[in-house]
């Protein structure tokens, strides 16, 4: 699936639908989910205080592992230590508030740039810690900016809310009344409509 | 007695633009805000009509920018449904950035509970506060329906004159009780920069000075019996504690009347006690209240019928 390729904005007036099409690109390009979301389509009744959006994502991404990015060994500090030789520095910082939280900061020694040195009891039971600690959740901060996309394109008084994410698969209703199950089950057909790749209705 | 003054802003470099104000000062014009900003200086005037010429003269001798400021003098609420991401900081202030070029100054007000179709509504407070300044503008969204059908019920209760921006291209008929409609600055995320966004901003300007006019106009058929701009230049010569104010307009001028940003039970009787050379006291052609923003003092200029004489 391409990034974008179904990106629809429906309400009874067109203007008006291109208008709030242009809202939707700002938030979604602020917030850097272009390349995430590949299938997309809202539609606005103002008459009836609704707003209904059904996306489709593109593939997850796993969760990074310490292993992924640096070598873990015995350190320099002998049997009490572990050396951890990073690759790619990009996950340092998050590497290092994990290793903080785990081990304690006067533990966690940083000589040089690519070099960490954990201080530990055990440090051949470590290794193997270390090296499977998730270090970064890039599909859980994907799913953050995703619920703020989400918020702030919704128009501001629909504080009557309802989504559901299973998977790639992510709908949204809000309204400001009683939410309405028919409105629900309206998003869930656009959602298998943009699953299957046909729109229908008028859009822009 | 208003017309003879023209409004106008100076924008040049810093260097000798005492040259303007002492000259400003001979002729008997009043400078309303001066703006520094590093080496460069803004200078909102109100420049006696025949003597324009002049200061055209000096102003181009020291390189800088005179332009007709048609929004001087004035203050105007830029009303936003609630101060949410939704309506900030586009478009609600770069709709008040523009009336401010024009001279304005600007408050902006978001309401507590201004949002959504059904539950908007605004508090008494939010009213009272609003319609202590010359316009309100109200910075609305997308949909037509809303527009006509529901914000409405935010103007009950405003008696200035009321502005509505939104993205719809509507008639100023369509909206109920607005006295003007501005259309293609709706709801937006980015900053205004494109030529019709530019150019629906500069239509609202146009549009909102010809409302001021028509104002102005009312004024001057009833005028008032002393010049806002002539107690504006009594308080800082009387009332030197305003020398010491940090906000960016101590005294802000209104069409018929000030806000001066001093706390009111602490300075209502030296600013009532104001003398003018002529005789009276301010107290006894002007109302001096309390304002609804921060304590501060709201003085109202009464009408020459009210008091029988203009100074």
């Amino acid at each position: 699936m391409e990034p974008l390729e179904t990106f629809v904005v429906e309400s009874a007036i067109k203007s008006e639908a291109e208008q709030y099409k242009e809202i939707l690109s700002d938030a979604i390009s602020d917030l850097v989910l272009a390349r995430a979301i590949g299938r997309i389509k809202v539609v606005i009744r103002p008459e009836d205080t609704v707003f209904q959006m059904a996306m489709v994502l593109r593939g997850s991404q796993s969760p990074v592992k310490t292993i992924d990015f640096a070598h873990v060994r015995i350190g320099a500090y002998g049997k009490s230590g572990v050396q951890i030789e990073i690759t790619n520095e990009h996950y340092l910082p998050q590497l290092l508030d994990k290793l903080w939280a785990k081990y304690g900061q006067g533990n966690v020694r940083q000589p040089e740039r690519k070099t960490v040195n954990v201080i530990c009891e055990k440090p051949h039971d470590e290794i193997t810690v270390i090296e499977q600690m998730v270090v970064d959740d890039p599909q859980r901060t994907l799913n953050a900016r995703l619920v703020d996309m989400t918020i702030r394109v919704t128009p501001e008084g629909f504080r009557v809310r309802h989504h559901s994410l299973e998977g790639n698969h992510f709908i949204f209703v809000a309204t400001e009344d009683v939410m309405k199950q028919e409105w629900i089950e309206e998003t869930h057909r656009m959602l298998e409509e943009l699953i299957g790749g046909k729109i229908s209705g008028i859009s822009v | 007695m208003a017309s003879v003054f023209e409004p106008y802003i100076y924008e040049g470099g810093i260097h000798k633009h005492g040259l303007i104000l002492e000259l400003l000062e001979d002729l008997g014009g009043y400078l309303i805000q001066k703006t520094p900003a590093a080496t460069e200086v803004t200078l909102i005037m109100l420049i006696p009509e025949k003597d324009v010429p002049l200061i055209e003269d000096i102003a181009k001798k020291l390189l800088g920018k005179l332009t007709k400021a048609p929004l001087t003098g004035t203050e105007i609420a830029v009303v936003s449904p609630t101060l949410a991401y939704h309506h900030l900081p586009h478009a609600a202030c770069d709709v008040a950035e523009y009336l401010r070029r024009g001279g304005a100054n600007t408050n902006m007000i978001g309401l507590a509970r201004g949002m959504g179709r059904r539950v908007a509504l605004s508090a008494d407070y939010e009213r009272r506060l609003i319609n202590e300044h010359d316009l309100a503008l109200f910075v609305f969204g997308t949909f037509s329906d809303c527009i006509i059908n529901k914000k409405p019920k935010l103007f009950e209760g405003i008696e200035v004159p009321i502005v509505v921006t939104g993205g719809p291209d509507l008639q100023t008929e369509d909206v109920p009780n607005a006295d003007l409609y501005i259309g293609n600055i709706g709801r937006v995320a980015h900053r205004l920069r494109k030529d019709t966004e530019l150019n629906a901003l500069d239509t609202m300007s146009e549009k909102v000075g010809a409302l001021i006019d028509r104002t102005r106009e009312e004024i001057a058929k009833d005028p008032l019996a002393v010049l806002p701009a002539r107690v504006m230049k009594e308080i800082s010569d009387q009332v030197p504690d305003i020398q010491h104010v940090m906000t960016p307009a101590p005294i802000t001028l209104q069409l018929d009347g000030l806000r001066v940003k001093l706390p009111y039970y602490e300075y209502h009787e030296r600013v009532e006690n104001i003398e003018f050379d002529e005789g009276p006291l301010l107290s006894e052609i002007a109302r001096v209240t309390p304002s609804k923003m921060k304590n501060y003092l709201l003085i109202k200029i009464q009408h020459k019928s009210e008091v029988g004489f203009v100074i």
